[in-house]
This record gives structure tokens, C-alpha cells and sequence, in this order.
């Protein structure tokens, strides 16, 4: 942690957001370059997925959840986000070694930034959501305003859980394939297609353990039906966010040195 | 003054593993956890100390893998020393792994930003440096173009003048004069200059003497991750030239200490050079460790060959302990003609008399390459042996002598006068 607040008590605050600042828009950039409708992808792919779940559970296996399209779509931004940005945060310290050989560049921004580019993503399609939102008739309440405690918790959860994440990578390099497994699977435990309420209420409590639910229903729970989240639920996954941080912090830092040192 | 860098008892320990050590989880189950444990360790550093003030020049000789590198990461942050202290006052600019974090697709402009953020700078910042920048690589009319389509010697220069341009207050500096071309070179070379006349802190590494000898204030010879020699550019220049000059030692290769026959540990780079295609294996002396003056001095020299060696030449010199060398024998010198040697061999050198005053001395023995290019296998005061001479005398040689007295008779001087 020492290091971790290091980097904003040396009075380059504002030389720390510019980093982040330009590498953020650096992978935004090469984002934009490689493929030809860039940024587009970003909304095309929850928009196929919609449409997948939209025919099988609303056509092939009806489920009976009213405005169906906000509501997995809601859940699929925010799965997506989390997703994407620890598969892709995983490799920070093996795909950027350029970075952190150079002297002085502060290593711990990497996920940061990372889970940034996503936030980034997640903001731009946020409008085609409050257009769902609007179609299925949903009032906006002044609930929406607890969004930015949310986007700023997940945020936080996102990168706790990236450093342990990139550092195990350097000493196994399948860590990447094995988490994307693990993801797929996390995706279906994640009632994102489903309501939580069809899960069987002895099942429900170890749903729970799964921040994602946690975080899932919060959302929609000040979304779409407009209400505040729930508190103490949201405290609990703070503390344990917070928690986890300063651990995966020390052993990402110490990975990213030990992995420079290799020839 | 308040020191710039300042490098105390400075250890870094670096560990090899297994060839096979898995990779992957898959591979670590499949092989089980145990070959996860380091099998060796050694240290790339050891014991490095030195202090560099604003204004100074540090340059750091050494061969590849002597962990000069390893140092100037150190100093730059980079990686964690296992001993010791790296203390930095002030922004640390570095031109290493020059344009290594430019991304292709992007334009040479986006990749100045991305660099020279990463390099401590603001975005403000960059953007007052910008055309400076661009003025010095002198790549105006492309900077808009993406990098992909820079030729290397193109993102060379933009890579150095984004470095250089971040005002540093300590410069690390990799063999920076491989960039791009001569007349660019002249002006990367002025520019650092300037920087150091501006109290900007240097450490350069170079493999190149004479360019430490004219740039820097202090030079540092690195060998084997500790600190050789220290001091004065000329002589550490001096010194490094001296070594390096001499082919025997670029060929000598890394071998572990072996024994002689007759018990007598070589050390390679300590007491033995060579490129060891033609082995010493031992040298015996006859008598072995005490000859009387006058005495006679036989050397056996076993040789062993793997490959066919043409036309060898074997050297025997005999020298004090203090360094005299009071005689020096080479089959070459004595018109011994030695056709080609292959597998093992004998040769000997006997001496009729020595007759050498008391004291302690080396045979030194050598096989040389036919033109005198390098030492296939020297062994430097390995083989001692004392002298004793029954008369007390000043100076290195006791021949047979005697003082013979005879009258002077008044006739004569009587004649001369």
C-alpha cells in the first residue's frame, strides 16, 4: 500500500492523471485503428448477445421477466465490463514490458488503466440502454443517481481482483485461458438471462458470494426499478474490495519486478 | 553539494531455473511443483557503491553480461536489489530500450505524447516541447503518418529526442550512439553534453573506452557484477583497453577449476588464460619444489589436443616472485620445428644449469598459436619452486664465480705513467 499512495503523495497528481489520461486513449486509439467499425464493436457485441437471449428465453423457453430487454441488458453492460477488463488486465504485466522497464513509470496504474478503457466502453453504451430503458417504459427516478457509487465500486472490485490476476500470470501464462473458462462459467451463475428469484432461496445466500450478483442486482435494482440499492450488502463488498486491494497490490508489484529481471 | 545518485553496497541476485520449469499451470501439474525452486542462484552485483553528482559524467565499461545493465535498471527503479541502496535526487530520464513502448499504429505525434507521459512529463509539458522535439528528430513532415511507416533509423530519432527532451536531472544513457546516423549521432552527443552543462547527472554505458575517456568525469569497470576498478577515465579506459586488447582473454572460455595431474588447481582468467584448444594437463619440475644454484632444471609438459593444432609453439619463462623475468624459452625461438599435434603429448624443456641466486621463482608455461595470436593454454605462477645457492650475493644470477687476486707490479705503473 505503501507504494500505492506513494504515487499521489508525490505531489504529480495531475502528471498521473495525464498518464492515465494517455493510455487510456492510447487503447482507445489502437481500438479505433485495428478494426474498421472500431468503437461500434464495443455496442454490437452486447446488442448480438441481447437479441440471442431475447429469442431464446423470450421465444424457444419463455421466462416470465417483465421488460425483458433492459433487463439483460443492463446485466450484460455490466457483466461486460468486468469481463473484459480482467481477461484483458491479466496480461498487463506480460504484454507491457516496455512500460515497466522504464525508470520511474508507476507499474500499479496498468490494471487501472485497463479497467478504465472498459468504464469508457460501458459510459458509450450506456445510452442505448436508457433508450431500452424508455422503450419499455421504465419512469427515471432520481435512483439513478447512486450510478456513479456503483460504477466507482465495481471499479474498485475490478482491479483488486486484476493485480493477484496479472501477477500469477507471470509464472503461469495460461492463467488467461483458465480464467476465460472460469468466466463462461461465472457468466451462466450470474443470473444476468434469469431473475435471481428463480434461483431456489437455499441456493440464493451462496449466490450471493458471488460479488457480481451482488453488484448485477444493484444496478437494476436502481435502473430499472427504481429504488435505492441495498446498503449493507453494497458496505460489506467495499470492505472486502478494499481488503483484497492492498494484498494484490504488494504481490503485483513484486511479480512486475521479478518479471522485468528475467531475461 | 547534494549528491544526484547515490549507489550504496548495491546486490542483486538473480536466480536460474530449470530448463523445463512449467510455464503453465497445465505444465506445473503435469510436472509437479518441484521444479519451481531456483536451481542456482549467483549475483549480477555485488558490493557497488559510488556516488554521481549533478553535472558529472559516470561511464560503466564492462563485457556483456558483467551486469552493467542490471545497474542502471537498478538505479532507474527498475527491479528490486537484494542488497544495499539506490538513492535518486530528482526526474530520472533514460534512454533504454529506445522506442521499445512506441506502438505502430499510432502516429509518430500520439506516440511522442504516450512516450513522453510515460517518461514523468504532463501532457502541458509535452505539448511546449513538441516542435522542439520534432525540430531535433527532424521529422516534421511526417509526424502525422502512423509509425508503422517510419523507417528504424526514423523512430530511433524520434525516440531519443522525446527521451531527451523530458529535463531530466538524471540521465541513464545504453549505448546511445547506435542511433541513426553519424551527423545525428554529433548532435545526440551535443545535446547530452549540454544536458551535463546544465547539471543534469549522467550514467553512460558503454562498450566503447575511448568515448568514456572523452565524455565522462569518473569511469567504472564492471566485471563479473563487482566493481573492477574506479577512478580517473583514463586509466580505467586505459586499464580496459590493456585487457581487452589482448585476444588471449576474449578467449578465454568459462570453465570451473580443475586439477593438474600432480594436484595443482587452475583457476581460468586467475592463473590460466587461453582458449584452451591445446590443454595444458600438467607440468611437473625436476627437481620438484628446492633446486641448488647451478642445478639442473628439468620441465615435463603434458599436453592434450582434442582437435588437430598446427604447428604450436610452447614457451617456458622463468621469473622472480617480484617479477623479474630471468629467462624465457619458446620452441619457436629455438628453431624447434613442431609439425601438427592432435591427442595427448609430452614435450620437455631441460635446463643444464640455472644459475640463479636464491629466492623464490615461477615457470610459467604456455602453448601459443603459431602466429603468436592468442595463448591456447597459459599458466601464470602456478608452478613455484625456490632456489638455494650456497654463496650469499646481491643481484638475480649465481653463476659459478670466483675472485681472483694477482700482485700489480711496480713495472707497470711505472710504464704507464
Amino acid at each position: 500500500m505503501k507504494s500505492l499512495s506513494g504515487w499521489f503523495a508525490k505531489g504529480r497528481l495531475s502528471q498521473q492523471i495525464d498518464l492515465l489520461h494517455e493510455l487510456v486513449s492510447r487503447d482507445m486509439k489502437i481500438l479505433y485503428k485495428r478494426s474498421m467499425m472500431g468503437i461500434a464493436w464495443t455496442l454490437i457485441n452486447p446488442l448480438l448477445q441481447l437479441a440471442v437471449f431475447a429469442f431464446i428465453f423470450q421465444i424457444v423457453l419463455p421466462v416470465n421477466i417483465p421488460r425483458y430487454s433492459s433487463f439483460v441488458f443492463s446485466g450484460l453492460l455490466v457483466w461486460n465490463w468486468f469481463q473484459s477488463s480482467l481477461f484483458q488486465a491479466t496480461g498487463v504485466i506480460t504484454n507491457n514490458r516496455p512500460l515497466i522497464r522504464q525508470p520511474g513509470f508507476p507499474v500499479s496504474i496498468l490494471p487501472v488503466v485497463t479497467v478504465m478503457t472498459g468504464l469508457i466502453h460501458f459510459c458509450l453504451a450506456l445510452p442505448i440502454l436508457i433508450i431500452f430503458i424508455a422503450i419499455d417504459g421504465i419512469a427515471i427516478t432520481p435512483a439513478l443517481m447512486y450510478l456513479p457509487v456503483l460504477l466507482l465500486l465495481q471499479f474498485v472490485l475490478t482491479v483488486s481482483l486484476t493485480y493477484p490476476l496479472a501477477a500469477v500470470n507471470v509464472s503461469f501464462r495460461d492463467t488467461q485461458h483458465i480464467l476465460g473458462v472460469l468466466l463462461q462459467l461465472l457468466f451462466y451463475l450470474t443470473p444476468l438471462f434469469y431473475d435471481i428469484s428463480h434461483v431456489p432461496d437455499r441456493l440464493q445466500s451462496v449466490y450471493y458470494l458471488n460479488p457480481m450478483v451482488i453488484l448485477v442486482e444493484s444496478y437494476r435494482q436502481i435502473m430499472i426499478h427504481g429504488m435505492p440499492p441495498n446498503w449493507s450488502v453494497l458496505g460489506i463488498l467495499s470492505l472486502v474490495s478494499l481488503a483484497i486491494l492492498p494484498i494484490g497490490h504488494r504481490i503485483f508489484k513484486r511479480q512486475s519486478n521479478r518479471f522485468v529481471e528475467e531475461l | 553539494m547534494r549528491y544526484a545518485v547515490k549507489v550504496e553496497g548495491l546486490g542483486k541476485r538473480f536466480r536460474r531455473f530449470h530448463g523445463d520449469r512449467p510455464l503453465t499451470f497445465q505444465e506445473a501439474v503435469v510436472a509437479g511443483l518441484r521444479r519451481m525452486t531456483p536451481v542456482e542462484e549467483f549475483w549480477a552485483l555485488r558490493d557497488v557503491s559510488f556516488t554521481v553528482f549533478p553535472g558529472e559524467m559516470l561511464g560503466i565499461l564492462g563485457q556483456n553480461g558483467a551486469g552493467k545493465s542490471t545497474l542502471l535498471q537498478l538505479v532507474g527503479g527498475v527491479g528490486r536489489a537484494d542488497e544495499g541502496k539506490v538513492k535518486v535526487n530528482g526526474q530520472i530520464g533514460a534512454l533504454l530500450d529506445l522506442g521499445a513502448g512506441f506502438h505502430s499504429d499510432l502516429t509518430g505525434r500520439e506516440n511522442v505524447f504516450v512516450s513522453g507521459v510515460v517518461a514523468g512529463l504532463t501532457r502541458r509539458e509535452v505539448a511546449r516541447r513538441f516542435d522542439e522535439i520534432l525540430a531535433f528528430a527532424e521529422l516534421e513532415s511526417f509526424i502525422d503518418n502512423p509509425l508503422r511507416t517510419y523507417s528504424s533509423g526514423m523512430q530511433m530519432r524520434l525516440a531519443f529526442s522525446t527521451a531527451i527532451h523530458t529535463d531530466p536531472q538524471v540521465l541513464l544513457v545504453d549505448e546511445f550512439l547506435s542511433v541513426g546516423d553519424i551527423a545525428f549521432q554529433a548532435k545526440c552527443l551535443e545535446r547530452i553534453t549540454r544536458l551535463k552543462k546544465e547539471g543534469c547527472a549522467i550514467i553512460l554505458i558503454s562498450h566503447s573506452a575511448e568515448q568514456i575517456e572523452q565524455l565522462c568525469d569518473r569511469a567504472m569497470w564492471l566485471k563479473a557484477g563487482q566493481i573492477f576498478a574506479y577512478g580517473e577515465p583514463e586509466v580505467v579506459a586505459g586499464q580496459y583497453v590493456a585487457e581487452m586488447r589482448s585476444e588471449t582473454r576474449k578467449r578465454t572460455p568459462v570453465r570451473p577449476p580443475q586439477m593438474t595431474r600432480s594436484g595443482v588447481e587452475l583457476r581460468v582468467n586467475d592463473n590460466r588464460f587461453g582458449s584452451l584448444e591445446v590443454e595444458i594437463l600438467d607440468v611437473r619440475l625436476t627437481p620438484a619444489t628446492e633446486i641448488k644454484s647451478g642445478g639442473a632444471l628439468r620441465i615435463d609438459i603434458e599436453y592434450l589436443a582434442e582437435r588437430p593444432i598446427a604447428a604450436p609453439i610452447f614457451g617456458v619463462s622463468i621469473s622472480h616472485k617480484d617479477g623479474l623475468v630471468c629467462l624465457d624459452t619458446t620452441t619457436a625461438t629455438m628453431s624447434i620445428p613442431l609439425s601438427s599435434i592432435q591427442g595427448h603429448g609430452q614435450i620437455s624443456l631441460q635446463i643444464d644449469r640455472l644459475d640463479l641466486n636464491t629466492g623464490d621463482y615461477f615457470a610459467d608455461v604456455g602453448v601459443y598459436e603459431q602466429d603468436w595470436k592468442y595463448a591456447y593454454d597459459y599458466h601464470w605462477h602456478t608452478y613455484p619452486f625456490a632456489v638455494k645457492s650456497s654463496i650469499q650475493t646481491q643481484g638475480s644470477l649465481c653463476p659459478p664465480h670466483r675472485w681472483e687476486v694477482s700482485k700489480v707490479t711496480s713495472d707497470l705503473i711505472s710504464k704507464h705513467y
